[in-house]
C-alpha cells in the first residue's frame, strides 16, 4: 500500500532520475563529442548509397525470353544544385522531347527534395549523351547514370509494364525499399509479381572524404549486397502466343485464350488489338498516350480479363447441366416443339434456325445449338437459381488469374431488373434471353475458357494462371494450381462431354468448322447479339484431347459474325499449330 | 465568466501552454527547407495550430461539463475505441502498417483514443474499495489486453507499450502487493538480460531473490521464480540463435516496423549527429543543416526533438526537458491534492503515459532505446496524439477544480 505522499515522492525521483541521464547523455553527445560530430555534419562524411537488384526477367515454359533488361542511360537531377530554372528547362525540352509543363510539375512535386537526385529521364541514347556531353558543363544539376531498364520483346496484355513509381505508391511502399526513383511494375504480370520481381535493395557506405573517420567513429558494418528478383517461368508458350497473333484477323478485335486443362496453366493469351508495352517504359509523351486512348479499336483493352461480354450459346453448357443437376429434364427428355421459335405469353422468342429443329432432346438441343430447348429450359428454372448456377460454375466471377484487374462480368437478379425498368417489369422474358446467354449476362473470355476446361476434366474447376514458376540464386518455385469441383456430376459431364463432340464431329453440328481427324475437338460456338454493332460477336470455346484431354480454347471476336463460320475456322487452325508443336 | 479562474490550476495550463509553443516552432522549423537565402515551408505548423486550437476547445469543453456526463461516457469510449481498433486492421496499409483510418484531409489513430480511454475504465474499475488480488489482477488484464493486442497487430509496439505502462503503473499504486508485480516483470527482465552478460545477470536474480524475501514470500515460490528466471536467461539465446535469418528479422522488424535492413541504424546515426552538432548553443533557430539534407526521417514528427538539439543545442535541450520535468512534477503533486481514489489513479496513469513517451522519444533520438514510433508529446506533429494528451491535462485541471465540491 502506498500513501499518496510516497507516491508523490517516489515518482518525482524516478523521474528526476531518468531527466539525469538523459541530460548526461545529452552532455557527452553535445558537449564532449559535439566538435567531433559538427564535423561530421559539415563535412557530410557518411553517405548511403542504394544499390538497386536487377529485376527478374520473364520467360516462357520453355525458356524464351519475354520480357528482359537491357542496359540504359538515364539524366538525374539534384534540384539544390539548379542555377537557372528557365534555361534548364529549356535545354531538357530541347534535347529530350519532353515538355516542359510535365518537367515543370515534377520539379514542383519535389521541391522539398532539393539534395536527392531526382529521375527525370529514362534510356537516353548513347549519341544523345555524346552530342550534348559538352553542354552538361553549364549544368551541374544534371547527371547521367548507367543503370538497367525493361525491355519487351513482344507485344501483348498480360505482361502489363513497368513505370516510374507513383506519389502515393512511394506513399505506401516508401518502407519496403523503394524511393521516389524506383520503377515498379503498373499492371499486368509486371504488378502482380512486383514484389517477386523486384529483389532487395543493397546498400553501400560511401565516404565523401578520404579519412576514414567518420566509419572509424561508428563501427558499423554496413554494407549489404542487393539480392536480385526472382525469373518468373510463365506457362505460356510464346511460338502458340506468336502464331495466334500472327493469324488473328486484322481488321477484327477481340480474344484468344489457350489453357492446359491439367495444371491451369495459360498457353496463350491473346487480346487483338495489342499494343506495345515498350512505350510505357521511360517517358511517354501525350501524343502516344492520347492516340492510345482515342483509338477506337482500344488497344489498351485487355479482352480477356478486362472485357466483358455477352456469351451467347457457348453458354448453353450451363443451363443444359443445370437443368440435369436439379432433375428438370433426363437425357430423353424432348422439350416444345421449334417452329422456328416459341410463343412464350404475348412474345415470340425466335430460334436462330428458322426452319425449325423440331423437338429436341439435350444433346441434339446442344448439337444444333436450337434456342428453342432453352427457352423452354428456362421456364421451369427461377432467375435466381440461374444466377446461383452460373456463379458457382465461376462465370460472372472473377477467376483470381495471377493479373491485375479483372473483371467479375455480370449477371442480372430481379431486383436489378426492378430498379433499372421499373417496378412491374416482367421477368419472364429476360430470363428466356439469358438462358441462351443473351441479354445482360456478362462473362470475360477467360471464365469461359476455365469452364471449357472444367468441362474437359469432368467437372474439377482449375483456377487459371500464367507462372509456371520462379527461379532465382537459391532455387526454383514451383506454381501451385488451385482446384474446385463444380457442380455437375458425373453422368452430366459425361453427356455435355458426348454433346460437345458431336457438335463438332457429327454432320449438322454448329462446331463441323473445326472438326479434325487426328485428335478429339469437341466445343460450342456462339454468336451473341450486343449494342457495340450489327454483327454478333463470334465465340467458340472447347477442349481437345489426345490420350487424354489436354487443352482447352476459347476464341472470341468482337462484332465478327457467327460462331460457327468465323471463330471455329480460326480454332481449327490454332489446334492444327498445337499439334504440331506439342509433340517438338 | 466562463470558468472561475481561480478553480484552474494555473500552473499546469502554462506549462501546457509553453510546451505547444515550442513544438510549433519546432515543427516550423523541421518542415522548413533553406535554400540559398531563400525558406520554403511545408504547412505542418499551420495545421498544428489547428489541432492545437481543436484541442484548447476540447479542453474548454471539459472544464464546462459536468463531472457526471464525463463520467458517463468512459465505457462507451473505450468500447467505441475498441471497434475502431479492430476496423483499422482492415483497412489498407499506410506507410506499411494498420495504424491510421483516413478521413481526407485528417487521419485517425484509433490507438491514441484506446489509450486515453483504457486508461480510464482501467482507473475507474481498479478503484472500487474492497477488490481481492486476483480480482484486481484479473479486472486490470480483462481491460488492458484486447487494445493492448489489438494495437500490436498494427503493428505498433510504441503505443501497446504504452497500454502496457499504464496497467503496470495503476497496480502499483492500487492495493496490489508489490510482489505480484516483481513476479509479473521478472521474465520480461530475464529476457531482455539474456542479451547482456552473466555477472549482469546473477546481479539482477539476486536482488529479485532479495526483494521477494522481503516480501515474505515463501522459499518455495522464491525458488520457483529463480529457477524459471534462469532458465529463461539461458533459453532465450538458444532459441534465438537457432531462428533463420529472415525469422530474426521478421521479430525485429516487429519491433521496429519502420526499420529496414539498414535503415534503423541509419536513422539514429543521423539523428545522433543533428543533436551532437548542435553543442552548446545550436546552430540558430531554422539554420539546422542536417534536416535540410533530408537526412533526418520523420522530422516533424518522431524525431523532432533532433531539430531542437539541432537547433538550439544542449541550452534549448535542457530548457524543454526541463519545462517537461516541470510539468511531470507539477501532476504529481495535483495527485497528493486529489481526495478521490478513481480521480489519483487517472492521473497517475496519465503522468505514467506522458512521462514513458517523453522520455523514450527523447531517449530513441538520443540513440539509447530503439526506435518504435512514440511521438514527443505536446511537440510532435500529429493530431490524434496531440488531442489525446491536451485532453489529458484537461481531465486532470478539471479533477482539482471539482474537489472542493466531492469532498
Amino acid at each position: 500500500m502506498f500513501s499518496r505522499l510516497r507516491i508523490y515522492y517516489s515518482s518525482i525521483i524516478i523521474l528526476t532520475a531518468i531527466f539525469i541521464i538523459l541530460l548526461t547523455i545529452l552532455f557527452k553527445l553535445q558537449i564532449i563529442e559535439g566538435t567531433e560530430y559538427t564535423l561530421i555534419a559539415e563535412k557530410n562524411y557518411v553517405r548511403i548509397k542504394t544499390v538497386l537488384p536487377l529485376r527478374g526477367e520473364i520467360y516462357d515454359c520453355r525458356y524464351r525470353p519475354i520480357a528482359v533488361n537491357k542496359s540504359s542511360f538515364n539524366l538525374y537531377i539534384t534540384l539544390g544544385l539548379v542555377k537557372n530554372r528557365e534555361k534548364l528547362i529549356d535545354f531538357i525540352e530541347a534535347n529530350f522531347a519532353s515538355e516542359s509543363s510535365e518537367i515543370d510539375k515534377l520539379l514542383h512535386r519535389n521541391r522539398f527534395r532539393l539534395h536527392q537526385e531526382i529521375l527525370l529521364i529514362q534510356n537516353v541514347s548513347y549519341e544523345k549523351m555524346v552530342e550534348i556531353s559538352e553542354q552538361m558543363n553549364d549544368y551541374p544539376s544534371l547527371v547521367f547514370k548507367p543503370e538497367s531498364m525493361r525491355s519487351y520483346l513482344y507485344n501483348n496484355h498480360f505482361l502489363g509494364y513497368v513505370g516510374k513509381i507513383s506519389e502515393n505508391e512511394h506513399l505506401q511502399m516508401q518502407n519496403r525499399g523503394y524511393s521516389i526513383n524506383s520503377i515498379i511494375g503498373k499492371t499486368g504480370l509486371e504488378k502482380f509479381y512486383e514484389p517477386i520481381l523486384k529483389g532487395e535493395n543493397g546498400y553501400e557506405v560511401v565516404q565523401v572524404d578520404a579519412s576514414g573517420r567518420s566509419l572509424e567513429f561508428f563501427r558499423h558494418n554496413l554494407t549489404k549486397s542487393p539480392v536480385d528478383g526472382s525469373n518468373l517461368i510463365l506457362s505460356l508458350d510464346n511460338e502458340l502466343q506468336q502464331y495466334i497473333q500472327s493469324i488473328f484477323p486484322e481488321d477484327k478485335n477481340g480474344a484468344v485464350v489457350i489453357m492446359d486443362v491439367r495444371d491451369g496453366g495459360i498457353m496463350a493469351y491473346v487480346s487483338m488489338p495489342e499494343y506495345d508495352p515498350n512505350l510505357f517504359v521511360g517517358t511517354l509523351s501525350s501524343a502516344t498516350w492520347n492516340e492510345l486512348i482515342n483509338n477506337e479499336r482500344n488497344p489498351m483493352l485487355d479482352r480477356v480479363i478486362h472485357g466483358s461480354y455477352p456469351p451467347g450459346s457457348v453458354y448453353k453448357p450451363v443451363i443444359a447441366s443445370l437443368g440435369l443437376e436439379d432433375s428438370l429434364i433426363t437425357a430423353q427428355t424432348k422439350l416444345a416443339d421449334c417452329t422456328g421459335g416459341l410463343q412464350i405469353g404475348d412474345r415470340f422468342f425466335k430460334c436462330w434456325f428458322e426452319d425449325g429443329h423440331g423437338s429436341l432432346s439435350v444433346t441434339d438441343a446442344m448439337k444444333y445449338s436450337c434456342d428453342v430447348f432453352f427457352y423452354d429450359l428456362s421456364l421451369l428454372i427461377s432467375l435466381e437459381r440461374m444466377k446461383e448456377y452460373t456463379r458457382s460454375n465461376h462465370l460472372t466471377v472473377k477467376t483470381g488469374v495471377d493479373l491485375i484487374g479483372e473483371r467479375n462480368g455480370f449477371f442480372p437478379d430481379e431486383s436489378w431488373y426492378r430498379s433499372n425498368f421499373g417496378k412491374y417489369v416482367g421477368i419472364i422474358g429476360p430470363k428466356v434471353n439469358l438462358a441462351i446467354g443473351q441479354g445482360e449476362i456478362l462473362v470475360t473470355p477467360l471464365q469461359i475458357c476455365a469452364y471449357y476446361a472444367a468441362l474437359a476434366n469432368g467437372g474439377k474447376w482449375i483456377r487459371p494462371h500464367l507462372l509456371g514458376k520462379t527461379i532465382n540464386s537459391k532455387g526454383t518455385l514451383l506454381f501451385e494450381s488451385e482446384s474446385k469441383p463444380l457442380p455437375i456430376s458425373k453422368s452430366t459431364s459425361d453427356l455435355l462431354d458426348n454433346a460437345l463432340y458431336v457438335a463438332v464431329n457429327e454432320k449438322y453440328g454448329t462446331g463441323v468448322a473445326s472438326s479434325i481427324k487426328n485428335f478429339r475437338v469437341c466445343g460450342k460456338t456462339g454468336s451473341s447479339e450486343n449494342h457495340m454493332g450489327e454483327d454478333t460477336h463470334a465465340w467458340f470455346s472447347g477442349y481437345a484431347s489426345w490420350e487424354e484431354p489436354e487443352i482447352a480454347f476459347v476464341v472470341f471476336l468482337e462484332n465478327a459474325g457467327h460462331g460457327g463460320s468465323v471463330a471455329a475456322p480460326l480454332a481449327r487452325k490454332i489446334l492444327l499449330f498445337y499439334n504440331q508443336i506439342r509433340s517438338t | 465568466m466562463i470558468l472561475q479562474l481561480k478553480r484552474i490550476d494555473w500552473t499546469l495550463f502554462i506549462l501546457l501552454i509553453l510546451l505547444l509553443t515550442v513544438g510549433i516552432f519546432a515543427i516550423y522549423s523541421a518542415s522548413t527547407q533553406k535554400v540559398g537565402n531563400d525558406f520554403f515551408s511545408e504547412d505542418f505548423y499551420l495545421r498544428q495550430i489547428v489541432w492545437i486550437i481543436i484541442s484548447l476547445v476540447i479542453m474548454l469543453a471539459v472544464l464546462r461539463l459536468p463531472l457526471s456526463l464525463i463520467d458517463l461516457a468512459v465505457v462507451p469510449s473505450y468500447i467505441i475505441s475498441l471497434i475502431l481498433l479492430l476496423l483499422v486492421l482492415f483497412l489498407p496499409e499506410i506507410k506499411g502498417s494498420h495504424r491510421w483510418i483516413q478521413f481526407s484531409p485528417f487521419n485517425i489513430q484509433p490507438s491514441e483514443i484506446a489509450k486515453l480511454s483504457t486508461l480510464l475504465v482501467l482507473a475507474k474499475v481498479l478503484a472500487k474499495p474492497n477488490l481481492r488480488e486476483d480480482q484486481i489482477l484479473a479486472r486490470a488484464f480483462a481491460i488492458a489486453l484486447p487494445p493492448f493486442l489489438l494495437i500490436l497487430m498494427e503493428p505498433d509496439l510504441g503505443t501497446a507499450l504504452t497500454i502496457m505502462m499504464i496497467t503496470f503503473s495503476l497496480l502499483t499504486i492500487s492495493d496490489l502487493p508489490l510482489y505480484y508485480l516483481i513476479l509479473l516483470v521478472s521474465p520480461i527482465l530475464s529476457i531482455v538480460m539474456s542479451f547482456f552478460s552473466i555477472p549482469l545477470f546473477i546481479g539482477y536474480i539476486l536482488l529479485l531473490t532479495f526483494v521477494l524475501f522481503k516480501s515474505r514470500l515463501s522459499l518455495l515460490i522464491i525458488g520457483l521464480a529463480g529457477i524459471f528466471n534462469t532458465f529463461i536467461f539461458f533459453f532465450t539465446p538458444m532459441i534465438w540463435n537457432s531462428l533463420k535469418d529472415y525469422q530474426q528479422n521478421r521479430i525485429l522488424s516487429f519491433i521496429d516496423p519502420s526499420r529496414d535492413p539498414f535503415g534503423a541504424g541509419y536513422q539514429i546515426i543521423q539523428s545522433k549527429i543533428a543533436i551532437g552538432s548542435g553543442r552548446i548553443m545550436g546552430k540558430g533557430f531554422l539554420l539546422g543543416t542536417q534536416k535540410n539534407l533530408n537526412f533526418l526521417p520523420e522530422h516533424h514528427t518522431d524525431f523532432i526533438f533532433s531539430v531542437i538539439g539541432e537547433e538550439t543545442g544542449f541550452l534549448g535541450c535542457i530548457i524543454v526537458m526541463f519545462l517537461f520535468l516541470l510539468l511531470f512534477i507539477r501532476i504529481a503533486k495535483i495527485i497528493t491534492k486529489l481526495k478521490q481514489k478513481e480521480f489519483r489513479y487517472t492521473a497517475t496513469g496519465i503522468l505514467a503515459f506522458l512521462s514513458f513517451q517523453t522520455f523514450v522519444n527523447i531517449g530513441m533520438t538520443l540513440g539509447i532505446v530503439p526506435t518504435t514510433g512514440i511521438p514527443l508529446p505536446f511537440i510532435s506533429y500529429g493530431g490524434s496524439n496531440l488531442l489525446i494528451n491536451v485532453t489529458a491535462i484537461s481531465l486532470i485541471l478539471k479533477f482539482l477544480s471539482e474537489r472542493s465540491i466531492f469532498k
